[in-house]
């Protein structure tokens, strides 16, 4: 089951989005690939075999969005759940690029039958539990996770030297060899307790922070009186989180960015473990509390923390890295330092010990993709790129009037007219971008501030406005990242090893799909929806 | 010496981006009804582009502003009375919608209330006009960032004479790019031709602060001043058959907030102020001969708020003691007159614009870093002025008439300021012969990179608030240009009003034009079947059939 809040996975960020529509969902999709050869599949993933002319289809049980729009993503979802926007609820938000957290604060109550994220989290928890307790009871889960950066795993790999268990190099330890091994107890009836409110570990474990923890035992009994405590069930006693502004709150009283305590703390345990005074960038501020009122009444600039590496005290603005280049505070590296060389095994292996050009890669000879340029005939092969939009912030607002009214009103393509010349395609004429992950129809820009040989399709246009059915296959064109697929590469799944181990969002494997090309031909100008 | 005071505004072009931050809230403030979907009172243009609506700069084909006629005189350059009454009806200079736009929308609804199927449903355009499908052809905006430029970037009017004169060859070749933007409201000129055009004397420029507004009771929708204005930035409201444009945000203005445009624009690049300047040499200098002298005359009509003379010929003309004090600490008299280093909008259109720009450095032609000398320093920086990927040219079309000597000198200027403050801020000594050979103090540069670069919100924007007591007098007084010989003066004529002065702003006017601007049909009289019948009335609320049906109204 997959649940997409605050997302467009079906319309935005999904790479390989025919891929997605295919194998994940078992959708109709534009997918013109045919399975990797036998000799190219890698020899240690089991591939299922063909369900319906090629790999498993349609793997997905239940697609759920909560969203306030229909996108290409509501329109695939088997369940849609309407979403409050903005102004709407209780929030909290805060960037690195001003040194302020502020508050979401509603205007009006969510109309209709919309309803907050966390109000449709909660009543969904509610309604799960109840059913849960009876069909699901308590269970025990093996979890395995991934040796992270910032834990002991970074130095499972002395000198970079890759040691694989399943093949007898080294003893399976976990934590060691192999990712971390936890057994988890599920009380699947517990779960909306659980949700609605702050869970013992808290104090129990603390609270991890780039390599050092905090102990915020005095903050979740300030929570407690603050915001009450739950009576019965499975969070008895604990501090409430059953509504947005108590969460806000909780969220407010654990991060020593706004919590002076505790970035004090956190600086004094730092110091210990590296050896370099820290705790005066949070002087003065060891009393400030920031609450959710005081971000209601205006935005309040945050304290410096060690949960980041900038500097805010005395007023200055973000940078990262700050407190390492300054306070000479060491780096998460190997060395502690900055520095170039990288000596795994792989690494070594694929020759990049040290940084060296990399050209793109050739998609003829490893996919079957056309020659880059024009063929003489009706179609010219161009690298593709999707850079942002300036009409959207990725898919919200692509389909709002005005930012159309601005634009060109449509999917568009941006091209050189080199290329467009080399087809014969004018500026604002329907085209077909076809490569073997999908098809787009959209509507030509002919500009000289294109490089010759490239072409720009903006993230994020989806396929809800003014797009055709194409030539192709008479089916409706894709959206931008109908033209892409990730393209893992080998080194980003090292980890274990210092500074290239995982940390979830931050270092692992990119979803990299700038290598790609496409085809791009003419049309008939005559378009059908 | 009459002085007056307006607000006027600066953008500073070097930092615009283009995000049409200003347009969309603007539109959302002003524009969001029907009638005016096609209407932007602000818009960014891309240059070189076309600009919106297409091609406005041309005059040759547009007619737009004054002229000097055989004798030098000053003239509208669409014609004088004669003219006009002969077009009054069928305007041979008029945009029609396609050189805007033709508006449209989407058949969102289709989005969720198609039937399930095995293909995704989609939202087509539809036009706001006929609500018939339709397809694309042209936007508000449509060569943004340098889209179709290679097919249609030659119709920028600039583009064509610079290729005409051979000033400079603009090529449209990747090497080569450039582009900036142009964020346009109306200029509210000293010497406004739209006004000048109206036949029914609807438009007025008002004392206080110049701003140029429509008396919607009075516009009878002829559309000269579409025409007149050769900015075009009056617009025609095709549901209420009235003329509309950019309001200057007057009731903002009026409690001393900014306009829509400059609260909300993200690269903080607008300044909003007050000059106080000659009304009675305004024809004079709208009426030099060569059109680059237009520019300085302009400058000379602008006057010193710190002088004497002028403060008290003010408090002799009823200029508050704030408003003075306000023009003394303006933004605008600093860019203008102090540091001069913003220029006005085609001057030569001879109607004295009051919104004016600080025109953009752009890189330094690569030839020169490519042989390894520092694009900035300062030495290289002056003699690459030149050779600045923007063409001097192209920069003097649009903000000088032509002459590049003033564009040079601005653009020096500002490479000093950045010159002298890179210095600075990395802690070097200061340099002084750099402002020195501009003809400025190392103070004023760093003044300058207070105002420009830190563009604090108190230092943008100096605008003082309207003095409700003087209201009553401004009722009875109604336009500044209301004299011999002004651009709103009618004398009795066939087509003239006697009085050429608008109806006063009161409570019955206010109510008729709400009224009218929320209608959600056209005014037409017609429709109603019967004329208005004020026998039966009592005197008491409105008499049926004066003001247009509301719908689910129930008129008496």
């Amino acid at each position: 089951m997959l649940t997409l809040w605050r997302a467009n996975l079906l319309g935005s960020s999904a790479k390989g989005n025919e891929y997605f529509l295919e194998h994940l969902l078992g959708a109709g999709s534009n997918l013109r690939a045919s399975e990797t050869p036998e000799d190219l599949r890698p020899g240690e993933v089991t591939w299922r075999g063909p369900a319906e002319g090629g790999g498993p289809r349609g793997k997905l049980d239940l697609l759920v969005s909560i969203d306030f729009r229909m996108t290409s993503s509501t329109l695939l979802s088997d369940i849609v759940l309407p979403a409050a926007t903005w102004y709407e609820k209780h929030d909290l938000s805060s960037t690195d690029m001003h040194p302020f957290v502020h508050a979401f604060t509603p205007a009006i109550d969510p109309p209709w039958e919309t309803r907050t994220d966390f109000d449709a989290f909660h009543a969904i928890a509610r309604a799960f539990s109840r059913l849960a307790a009876r069909h699901l009871g308590v269970r025990e889960d093996l979890v395995a996770t991934a040796l992270q950066h910032d834990t002991p795993g970074e130095t499972a790999q002395p000198g970079g030297t890759a040691l694989d268990w399943r093949a007898g190099q080294a003893p399976p330890i976990p934590g060691r060899t192999m990712p971390a091994l936890a057994v988890v107890e599920r009380d699947y009836g517990a779960v909306a307790d659980k949700l609605a409110t702050l869970g013992p570990l808290a104090e129990r474990l603390g609270l991890p922070a780039k390599g050092i923890v905090l102990h915020p035992d005095r903050e979740v009994t300030d929570l407690a009186h603050r915001n009450g405590v739950m009576l019965g069930g499975a969070g008895d006693g604990r501090p409430a989180l059953d509504t947005d502004a108590k969460l806000a709150e909780a969220i407010l009283a654990l991060s020593a960015t706004t919590n002076g305590n505790l970035a004090v703390q956190g600086f004094r345990t730092l110091e210990r473990r590296v050896g370099r005074p820290l705790a005066q960038l949070a002087e003065g501020s060891h009393e400030r509390r920031i609450t959710f009122a005081d971000t209601q009444a205006g935005p309040v600039p945050v304290i410096t923390s060690p949960e980041w590496s900038g500097s805010e005290t005395g007023g200055r603005r973000y940078a990262p890295f700050t407190t390492n280049v300054e306070q000479l505070k060491p780096w998460h590296t190997l060395t502690g330092r900055m520095h170039f060389l990288l000596d795994h095994d792989w690494i070594r292996d694929l020759g990049e010990t040290l940084p060296i050009y990399r050209p793109p890669l050739d998609m003829r000879r490893l996919f079957g993709e056309p020659a880059l340029g024009a063929d003489g005939g009706r179609q010219v092969t161009v690298r593709y790129l999707t850079p942002h939009s300036k009409w959207s912030i990725h898919s919200e607002y692509q389909d709002n009037l005005l930012m159309l009214s601005l634009s060109r009103g449509g999917p568009t393509v941006w091209m050189h007219p080199a290329d467009a010349g080399a087809i014969g395609v004018a500026d604002n004429q329907w085209v077909e971008a076809v490569n073997r992950n999908g098809i787009l129809v959209a509507r030509a820009i002919v500009s000289h501030r294109i490089p010759a040989g490239t072409v720009f399709v903006h993230h994020a246009q989806e396929r809800t406005i003014d797009v055709p059915r194409s030539e192709a296959n008479d089916r409706r064109g894709g959206i931008h990242n109908s033209l892409t697929r990730l393209l893992v590469k080998p080194t980003h799944l090292i980890g274990g090893y210092a500074q290239l181990s995982f940390a979830f969002n931050y270092l692992g494997p990119t979803g990299n799909q700038r290598d790609e090309v496409t085809v791009i031909r003419p049309r008939s100008q005559e378009v059908r929806y | 010496m009459r002085v007056m005071a307006q607000m006027a505004m600066v953008m500073n072009l070097d930092k615009c981006i283009g995000c049409h931050t200003c347009s969309v809230t603007c539109k959302q403030a002003w524009t969001n009804r029907s009638g005016v979907e096609y209407v932007w009172f602000n818009n960014v243009e891309t240059r070189p582009g076309q600009g919106y609506p297409r091609r406005y700069q041309d005059q040759e084909r547009w007619q737009g502003g004054w002229t000097l006629n055989r004798r030098g005189r000053l003239t509208l350059k669409a014609g004088g009375r004669l003219r006009k009454l002969l077009t009054i009806f069928a305007n041979p200079v008029l945009p029609n919608i396609r050189d805007y736009y033709e508006p449209w929308t989407y058949d969102y609804e289709h989005l969720t209330s198609a039937p399930l199927g095995d293909d995704f449903p989609v939202a087509r355009p539809k036009s706001l006009l006929t609500g018939q499908p339709t397809d694309i052809s042209w936007s508000a905006n449509w060569d943004d960032d340098l889209a179709g430029a290679p097919e249609h970037g030659h119709l920028d009017p600039i583009v064509q004479r610079l290729r005409e004169q051979a000033q400079a060859t603009v090529a449209f070749e990747y090497e080569r790019s450039f582009m900036f933007f142009l964020p346009r409201i109306c200029e509210h000129c000293l010497n406004p031709s739209c006004v000048a055009s109206c036949p029914s004397g609807a438009m007025y420029k008002r004392e206080e602060d110049g701003i140029v507004l429509v008396d919607q009771d009075r516009c009878r929708g002829w559309r000269m001043c579409v025409t007149g204005c050769p900015y075009k930035k009056v617009y025609f409201n095709h549901r209420t058959g009235k003329a509309e444009k950019c309001t200057f945000c007057y009731p903002r203005v009026e409690v001393g907030q900014p306009t829509v445009c400059s609260e909300t624009c993200v690269g903080r690049l607008r300044y909003i102020g007050l000059v106080l300047y000659d009304a009675d040499r305004v024809f004079q200098a709208a009426s030099v001969r060569d059109p680059r002298e237009l520019y300085q005359a302009q400058l000379e009509v602008l006057l010193d708020p710190a002088d004497p003379r002028v403060v008290a010929a003010g408090r002799a003309g009823g200029i508050p003691e704030d408003w003075l004090e306000a023009a003394r600490r303006s933004p605008i008299h600093a860019l203008l007159k102090h540091y001069r280093v913003a220029l006005p909008l085609h001057p030569e259109f001879r109607t004295l614009p009051m919104v004016w720009y600080v025109p953009p450095l752009s890189p330094v032609v690569d030839v020169l870093t490519n042989t390894g000398n520092d694009g900035e320093d300062a030495g290289n920086l002056f003699g690459a002025i030149d050779t600045l990927r923007i063409p001097l040219e192209y920069l003097a079309e649009l903000f000088t008439a032509g002459d590049v000597e003033p564009v040079r000198a601005v653009l020096q200027r500002l490479a000093a300021m950045r010159s002298y403050m890179r210095d600075l801020t990395l802690g070097q000594p200061a340099d002084e012969s750099i402002p020195a050979s501009v003809g400025m103090t190392g103070a004023q540069l760093q003044e300058l990179y207070r105002l420009l670069a830190l563009a604090k919100y108190e230092d943008r924007y100096v605008i003082p608030t309207a003095h409700e007591e003087q209201g009553r007098e401004l009722e009875e007084l109604a336009c500044s240009l209301d004299y011999e010989g002004g651009p709103g003066m009618y004398a009795s004529g066939p087509f003239g009003e006697a009085s050429g002065r608008p109806m006063p702003v009161a409570v019955e006017t206010f109510h008729a034009l709400k009224q009218r601007q929320t209608a959600d049909r056209p005014v037409d009289p017609g429709e109603r079947g019967a004329r208005v019948n004020l026998l039966n009335w009592d005197g008491k609320g409105e008499p049926p059939g004066l003001f247009p049906q509301r719908d689910g109204e129930d008129r008496r």
